[in-house]
């Protein structure tokens, strides 16, 4: 009998454990998010979600883009002409419309 | 000394003695050059080292120099010192301990008086300077509108 209240006792404690340890990990993390506005926060969390299958990830709204950094946003404009100018280099050798068309990897614009 | 691309065609004491009109200038890293706006009286060949030209952008309400261009060791910046209105339309500095010789315009219009071939060489190279340049950016703003053009169609 007492082995028996013993399980119990400890199958309770385990099933209070799991619920608060599944509690904590789907609760909202930041403050902030919880004070922003909700379709914005929706926008952000389906922005940041994994890519699915057939489906288009949304883009970031302007004010997820703005907190990047100032100086990582001058690296990326950098890296940007930098590319852009060897792409028409690439057309100035051998001028063909395709070179003017083709796709840049630069994340400015990606 | 390397080959500088204005010098281009012009025998070797022919270049020494363009070259000779000038000074060397050595600027140590972060050194601005000249300034977008500044009276351009000298035009650059660059000996050793590499130069940015950057132009004015608005990021997030602050002014910042964007890059336009990097120039490396032969090749000439600041030729808005040969053409009118001599006035320089980017500013330059170094990201690394740079040389340069700098060719004031009046030296080189002097000596190009009493040497019309060496004139008509150097002409014939700044002008394939500039016209690469326009080409280059011509390419390089076309891209940019058929992105725009992309983007508004999407």
């Amino acid at each position: 009998m007492e082995m028996l209240l013993m399980g119990a006792c400890l199958s309770i404690f385990g099933l209070a454990v799991a619920c608060l340890a599944f509690g904590a990990a789907t609760r909202d993390t930041g403050i902030a998010t919880a004070a922003a506005p909700a379709a914005e926060t929706e926008m952000m969390r389906a922005a940041v979600q994994p890519a699915r299958f057939f489906v288009t990830p949304p883009a970031l709204p302007v004010a997820a883009r703005s907190s990047v950094p100032i100086e990582a946003l001058l690296l990326q404009i950098e890296n940007h002409v930098r590319l852009e100018h060897a792409a028409a280099q690439c057309f100035l050798e051998s001028p063909n419309p395709s070179m003017l068309h083709s796709r840049t990897v630069s994340a400015l614009v990606n | 000394m390397p080959d500088i691309d204005l010098l281009k065609g012009l025998a070797p004491d022919e270049a020494a003695s363009v070259l000779a009109l000038g000074r060397r200038v050595v600027l140590t890293t972060g050194a601005e050059l000249f300034h977008l706006g500044d009276t351009a009286d000298s035009i650059y060949a660059v000996t050793r080292g590499r130069v940015r030209l950057t132009l004015p952008m608005q990021v997030r309400s602050r002014e910042e120099d964007v890059l336009v261009e990097e120039c490396s060791s032969g090749q000439t910046v600041g030729w808005s010192a040969l053409t009118p209105p001599y006035r320089f339309t980017l500013t330059a500095s170094v990201p690394l301990e740079t040389e340069v010789v700098a060719l004031p315009r009046e030296a080189l219009n002097r000596y190009f008086a009493g040497h019309p071939d060496t004139g008509y060489t150097v002409s014939f190279n700044l002008s394939c300077v500039i016209g690469q340049r326009l080409q280059l950016f011509q390419a390089m703003w076309l891209r940019e509108i058929q992105r725009m053009v992309e983007s508004r169609c999407a």
